[in-house]
């Protein structure tokens, strides 16, 4: 989908000791005025120097930037990227209603570890260990000018934890701006074992927090005098919440509804955590508790929207579905009012232009734009606990930057280059396909809308709902750019509607059984070699899904 | 000038006649005028007033005068009770059942309230102010409950009665020896799969609880050095052992409520109360002689196997035999016509009006160890009152207001009004941009997906909602 936008063309360009230089541009620096014209000079990974009247060294290569504006490179607060995505789920037999199947499914799924407690229990899971570098899995989210993500699976009640990475490098290593920020929960259940409920999942989390404070006292008392004393247990899973029953790591909560949130600042007080929700999408109904308790918001920006088309036997939408989509816009400035700490997020589905355009209905909705701003840049570094290296254009700090042409938050915004730890990406703008005559781009890239990819065939896919994924298997059948077939899941079986081969991949619509109800979807994916991924929008809000073909 | 004249009149008409329903209310008092009241403690009153100060009902009586800022409501040829009280719900609870183990003491109902849930808001137009909110009945000791005032429109903190004594629900039966449904293949049988053995899997547990107790005694008494681990499991089985937390035991059999009372006896508690309790008729004087409570449907039964053997005469046979009975719902749809329910009692047996009136309101509220705040219509309780268009145990009988402490939580015409507002935001809600339905402009919404249920266990759902 980006093709059509963009061709992307990887400088990677990292000069060495030699220095680089904007000039002539508008410079936002976020901590400090804007500078309506300036340079600014990168050199070793850093930012060198910044001002209005400064002249490039000798050694610059210099980049005149007339008439755009540098931001500090935007950070994305919540993503799964670099960390592979969940194997996809063997199908059990006659279309997965086998349980036994389906337990030694999910028994393969269970990373292989000596713990305690069962996968999805287990905080010391870290993303650090998972992530992993490679540069097609962050082109796309680069080449729209976010420079810093926060990542971590979605997966189990502890997600585990999350860490902080600039999207550049061959190594991890040199990735990672933090390498721990925070544990993160969500509420979910553990499939065939407690906890199986929501309720019980409460229960499991305080079990943990109360025996991760006895094991620490333990171990204390047994460091200073051991003898005489039975040894307490090593035990990997509880130390890891150590850091965080001390305060010493943040602990995220993915919450959306106003009760989640509530549930989450309940659980925050009664531990005396150092709290953070994630998602956020109620959080204005409670921003008073947020304001009281000093807990901060990573907002999501994955909105929700109408994704269902009309039908004339249709029952009418809720009113609960109708507010949501109206006050979900104007969340962001009602906790700015409310003095509440918070960061955008893309909430993990989005296309990753909605993070820009969706930021801008946030400004639309009652939000200063500057504070939006902040909320992409030095705020989120303060939320992640980095903003002393990065989030502003300032002397010192890493040289992440993005070079934006157009309006930060409208359709037509365009980053000709972003630079991650000194590295300069340029992209070049693409021909709009209205505009006729394509324009060949110079580097031979692909032209926008060169031919429909072949997508026929049959695809098994994992769908990361939140908490519970689920999988499945897609089958299609491609006649020219039309396409036909089933999308089938452990709930059933339904055709697909309006089935289109795109440039990159497909997209359709299609009615699914779902929780004993049948819920309206829209599916964009985009297929490369023999694998796929994409996005399932749902009333509820957009889910990822990826998976392979099959031979 | 008599066009004027008359004009006045409407107007001074009009605003009398609004000024009856709601006068300016400057603070939460409430004086009620000139209603029949059923106290459910001291007989029927005509023509009485009841005035609410604070949230406490402060004067009862005739011809009070309604203090400065209070709301009157003129309740002539009205009838008025005490909230009702429903001792067995699962309203407002996100999860129900954690089905994992048999015992699940360590779950609370209280992680699960979600203030959200419109089964609050019609339970209010039954006149039901407060309820029991209960784990399901999947093992043997399941959840702990929450002990709630319906206080619709508040923040989840709200709604727990702060000193209303903890609660848990224990379960025997089918349910419990998960017979009644087929588990997916090549899921492992959970233990105990007979009634023996769920008797057995409870003494276990109160076994541990006892050793568990004892470990934390020694600790505090010097004996041991090294703390005992938090185990919120135990924890609350040991506050049954000490009196402190009240066990609502499920269960259909009299032969198996029988053996729980006994295990009671063993381990030196007393059962609050046995729910559905269908054969309770067998065993009154058993139950009587240990003070424990049963909570009843009136005429509702034959739904399962261990369901077959009961009678409407139940709570008449309890009531005779000095068991404090009450009638529970169990479900969201019942609990808006309790009324109607204890109404039977009268028909089969003839328990008295106020008896039978007692068994929605002052008895569950003895059953939950509430009944010095509410469940009555006396001075110094809690303003939690019903107005009703008619006899409450007549069929044609309606809500017309419910207040608890003195604020109205459900007035029928502030209904009528809201739901015209309702309409006004919904015409305004559907023409904005982002509902539209994409591509094509506008037009009808999709339907709005039924609120997911999954996690209340197969058996419940097998059952009629029999939690």
């Amino acid at each position: 989908m980006l093709g059509l936008v963009a061709i992307c063309l990887l400088y990677g360009t990292e000069a060495q000791g030699q220095s680089y230089a904007i000039t002539n541009a508008k410079i936002v620096t976020v901590s400090g005025a804007t500078i309506d014209k300036g340079t600014i000079v990168i050199r070793n990974g850093l930012i060198d120097a910044v001002g209005a009247n400064l002249t490039p060294p000798a050694d610059a290569q210099v980049f005149d930037a007339t008439g755009l504006t540098v931001y500090p490179g935007f950070i994305d607060t919540l993503t799964s990227l670099g960390l592979p995505s969940a194997p996809v789920r063997p199908q059990g037999p006659g279309g997965g209603g086998g349980g036994a199947a389906a337990a030694a499914a999910a028994a393969a799924l269970q990373p292989a570890s000596n713990s305690n407690y069962p996968a999805g229990l287990r905080p010391e899971d870290a993303a650090f260990n998972e992530v992993r570098a490679g540069e097609s899995q962050f082109e796309a989210v680069r080449n729209a000018g976010i420079t810093t993500v926060l990542t971590i699976g979605r997966t189990g009640i502890f997600n585990g934890q999350s860490t902080v990475i600039n999207l550049a490098g061959d190594s991890v290593s040199g990735m990672v701006v933090k390498p721990q920020f925070a544990e993160h929960i969500s509420f979910a259940t553990l499939p065939g074992q407690y906890p199986v409920s929501l309720m019980g999942t409460f229960s499991a989390l305080r079990q943990m927090f109360y025996d991760a404070q006895r094991l620490q006292d333990m171990q204390k008392a047994y460091a200073a005098n051991p003898k005489g004393m039975r040894r307490p247990d090593a035990d990997r899973s509880l130390e890891a919440l150590f850091p965080a029953i001390n305060r010493q790591m943040p602990v995220v909560f993915n919450a959306n509804t106003e009760i989640e949130i509530v549930r989450a600042l309940d659980l925050i007080k009664e531990f005396k955590l150092n709290g953070v929700i994630a998602g956020g999408q109620e959080s204005w109904k409670v921003a008073d508790r947020l304001k009281a308790q000093d807990v901060a918001v990573l907002l999501s920006l994955n909105f929700p929207k109408r994704t269902t088309a009309s039908s004339p036997e249709a029952d009418p939408e809720s009113m609960q579905t109708l507010r949501l989509r109206a006050d979900t816009p104007k969340g962001a400035g009602k906790l700015a009012a409310a003095g509440v700490k918070f960061a955008f997020q893309s909430g993990g589905a989005t296309a990753v232009g909605d993070y820009f355009t969706n930021a801008g209905k946030a400004v639309e909705g009652g939000l200063n734009r500057d504070a939006a701003i902040r909320a992409m840049t030095l705020g989120a570094a303060e939320i992640l606990g980095v903003s002393d290296r990065t989030g502003s254009i300032e002397t010192g700090k890493i040289a992440n930057l993005a070079i934006v042409k157009g309006d930060l938050f409208g359709k037509e915004k365009f980053v000709p280059q972003i630079i991650v730890d000194g590295k300069v990406f340029e992209q070049k703008e693409a021909p709009k396909p209205t505009s006729g005559r394509p324009d060949s781009g110079g580097q031979g890239g692909t032209p926008p809308n060169a031919g429909s990819a072949n997508v026929g065939g049959m695809y098994s896919i994992n769908i990361d709902v939140p908490g519970s994924p689920i999988s499945g298997t897609l089958n299609f059948t491609q006649a020219g750019s039309a396409l036909t077939g089933t999308m089938i899941t452990q709930a059933g079986t339904a055709p697909i509607r309006d089935g289109r081969v795109t440039a990159t991949g497909f997209s359709f619509a299609a009615t699914v059984p779902y929780g004993g109800a049948s819920l309206e979807i829209t599916v964009q994916g985009s297929v490369s070699g023999n694998q796929v991924s994409g996005t399932i929008d749902t009333p509820q809000g957009a889910v990822p899904f990826s998976g392979t073909k099959n031979p | 000038m008599k066009k004027i004249t008359a004009y006045f009149v409407l107007l001074i008409l009009l605003v009398g006649s609004f000024s009856v329903v709601v006068s300016a209310q400057s603070n939460n008092d409430v004086l009620i005028k000139n209603a029949s009241v059923l106290t459910a403690a001291r007989g029927t009153l005509e023509n009485t007033d009841i005035l609410i100060q604070n949230g406490k009902i402060t004067r009862i009586g005739k011809g009070i005068t309604a203090p400065a800022g209070a709301r009157v409501i003129d309740a002539t040829g009205k009838f008025v009770t005490p909230g009702i009280i429903d001792a067995h719900s699962h309203s407002m609870l996100d999860a129900i059942n954690e089905g994992s183990f048999s015992v699940t003491s360590m779950v609370r109902t209280r992680d699960m309230l979600n203030p959200t849930d419109i089964e609050i808001y019609r339970a209010l137009a039954g006149g039901v102010t407060g309820a029991l909110l209960l784990h399901g009945s999947a093992n043997s000791i399941g959840g702990q409950s929450t002990t709630v005032k319906f206080k619709w429109g508040h923040p989840v903190e709200d709604y727990p009665i702060a000193d209303a004594p903890p609660g848990i629900k224990f379960a025997m039966g089918e349910n419990v020896r998960q017979t009644t449904f087929s588990p997916p293949p090549g899921t492992p049988l959970r233990y105990p799969r007979t009634r023996q053995g769920v008797i057995e899997t409870m003494r276990d547990a109160f076994i541990r609880a006892r050793d568990y107790k004892q470990a934390w005694d020694d600790f505090k008494s010097g004996k041991t050095k090294v703390q005992p681990r938090t185990d919120l499991e135990l924890k609350p089985i040991v506050e049954i052992l000490e009196g402190k937390r009240l066990v609502h035991a499920h269960g259909y059999r009299a032969d198996e409520h029988l053996n729980l009372m006994l295990l009671a006896d063993e381990f030196g508690f007393r059962v609050a109360t046995l729910q559905h309790g269908l054969e309770t008729y067998k065993i009154a004087p058993e139950i009587a002689k240990r003070g424990t409570g049963a909570s009843i449907f009136t005429d509702f039964w034959g739904f399962k196997l261990e369901s077959y053997d009961a009678i409407p005469y139940t709570a008449y046979i309890l009531w005779k035999n000095g068991v404090n009975v009450s009638i529970n719902s169990d479900d969201g749809g019942r609990m808006r016509r309790l009324n109607l329910d204890a109404a039977k009692v009268q028909k089969y047996g003839g328990v008295p009006e106020q008896d039978a009136l007692q068994m929605i309101t002052l008895n569950p509220a003895k059953q939950l160890g509430i009944d010095k705040r509410t469940g009555s219509i006396e001075v110094g309780k809690d303003g939690d009152v019903v107005i009703w268009n008619a006899h409450p145990f007549s069929v044609y009988s309606r809500v017309d207001t419910t207040i608890i402490e003195g604020v109205t939580y459900f007035d029928r015409a502030v209904d009528a009004k809201m739901r015209m507002d309702v309409a006004k935001e919904r015409e305004t809600l559907e023409k904005l941009d982002i509902n539209k339905a994409p591509g094509t402009g506008g037009g009808p919404p999709s339907r709005p997906a039924e609120r997911r249920r999954g996690d209340r266990d197969d058996a419940d759902n097998g059952d009629g909602g029999n939690n």
